[in-house]
């Protein structure tokens, strides 16, 4: 199953009373079953507060393919982020246990929003998901020979799960790369070739 | 009272702290030596060109990463060794694998781990099978030593931070180049940092716990393609 969504979600600055947004995705995914989360983007703009939480649930034998791409401020000019807070929040179970737990605390009068150990002071990032590839290693081969090389991204795999993970300033950049990495994982997942929601093409 | 038992405690403390030092010691065999952390990809990506960029990411990762990760977790995994508490150390075990943002840094925890349990068994000092995660980490061996060994649990942050601020720097000299007393200046500059992030970790709440590296993070997993590389990390 995929699963998307037809328009880039908009968080706004917080209203007067500092009322916070939250975002929380909680998918279960069955035995043997297969589950594509793709939604498209975030863009939180600023002075915007809130926290986007997503649960991954997934049986021992449950695959999954998934992304979130976050964008801050104006994607042309006008206001940067220069004031609210973020916090995303990844927690992916096989069987119950713990195998991805990872979280992002965009806050732009901490240092690691402009340090490099942190955001260095990057616009966008993306993070891609892919648990119940048969062959890790070469999957990962394929994406780095696929995908042009750049110091704004890399995949790794550990505990079972591959990651992929993007930190630049281009929101078509970002999008590019996950949907290539969704092209090329896929089939290598599914057995079934990549076919582009409409939805996003309107 | 004797003067035998007046000097049992100070006795008993001096050897606390002796093991603490033995197990924080570059000399210890378990080849710390041969992981960065990110630290040279940082260096081959430009991120980290000279002494005050260095001190800059060191602080961040102190605060970032070890202060929400690794300190906070020992003073969880010490306790629960201390009380004999194996869901306990299984939870949190399993937690600190999960939050392992790369290949590497995973590999790193393992290899460190199996090293150190292997060093204990020659030594006669490994913990009870009964409690042990299967293949623990090396957070989680480091807080059974401590345990072991009687350390406070502020004393055992303060360590484990320490030599990994050593060992830090330690990858500074060998691949930036950092010059050997640029290093020691570093470490009077972040010590005070160290005394200050072991306070907050040993305060921190099981819901802000989770490392924030997500430049580390992509550091790390550029350094699986880095053409030419020291260190396996």
């Amino acid at each position: 199953m995929l699963l998307t969504t037809p328009a880039a979600a908009k968080l706004y600055k917080a209203d007067r009373n500092g009322v916070a947004w939250g975002q929380h995705t909680h998918l279960k995914v069955a035995e043997g079953a297969t589950l594509e989360w793709l939604p498209q983007e975030t863009l939180a703009f600023n002075g915007s507060r809130g926290e986007q939480t997503t649960t991954l649930e997934l049986a021992s034998s449950a695959r999954c393919l998934g992304w979130e791409v976050l964008a801050l401020g104006r994607p042309v000019g006008e206001l940067p982020f220069v004031s609210g807070h973020l916090e995303q929040r990844f927690r992916l179970t096989r069987d119950g246990k713990p195998v991805w737990i990872e979280r992002q605390s965009l806050d732009p009068m901490h240092p690691r929003f402009t340090g490099r150990w942190g955001q260095g002071g990057c616009s966008v990032q993306a993070t891609l998901w892919a648990v119940g590839l048969e062959d890790e290693a070469a999957a990962i081969e394929a994406l780095r020979e696929a995908l042009p090389a750049s110091p704004r991204w890399a995949v790794t795999c550990r505990e079972g799960v591959l990651l992929l993970r993007y930190l630049g300033h281009e929101r078509n950049e970002a999008w590019t790369l996950c949907q290539q990495a969704w092209q090329l994982l896929r089939p290598l997942m599914t057995g079934l070739e990549a076919q582009v929601p409409r939805i996003w093409l309107t | 009272m004797s003067t035998d038992a007046m000097a049992g405690l100070p006795a008993q403390e001096d050897l606390a702290l002796l093991g603490l030092l033995q197990l924080v010691s570059p000399a210890l065999p378990i080849g710390a030596f041969a992981w960065s952390q990110g630290l040279e990809s940082a260096f081959e990506l430009g991120w980290v060109t000279q002494e005050q960029e260095l001190g800059e990411w060191i602080d961040g990762v102190l605060e970032d990463g070890l202060g929400r990760c690794e300190l906070p977790l020992l003073v969880r995994l010490q306790q629960a060794w201390a009380e004999g508490d194996a869901p306990a150390l299984d939870e949190w075990d399993g937690w600190l694998k999960a939050t392992r943002e790369t290949a590497e840094l995973s590999d790193e925890d393992a290899r460190l781990g199996a090293a150190l349990l292997r060093l204990l068994r020659s030594l006669e000092l490994e913990p009870p099978v009964a409690l042990m995660p299967q293949a623990p980490g090396y957070v989680t061996v480091f807080a059974w030593v401590a345990h072991q060994r009687g350390v406070p649990p502020r004393q055992t942050l303060i360590g484990f931070a320490w030599a990994w601020l050593e060992n830090q720097l330690a990858v500074a000299c060998k691949a930036m180049p950092l010059g050997h007393t640029a290093a020691q200046r570093l470490t009077e500059q972040l010590r005070p940092r160290v005394v200050e992030i072991v306070a907050q970790a040993l305060e921190r709440l099981d819901g802000e716990l989770g490392p924030i590296l997500p430049g580390l993070a992509l550091a790390s997993a550029q350094h699986e393609t880095q053409y030419s590389r020291l260190f396996r990390s």
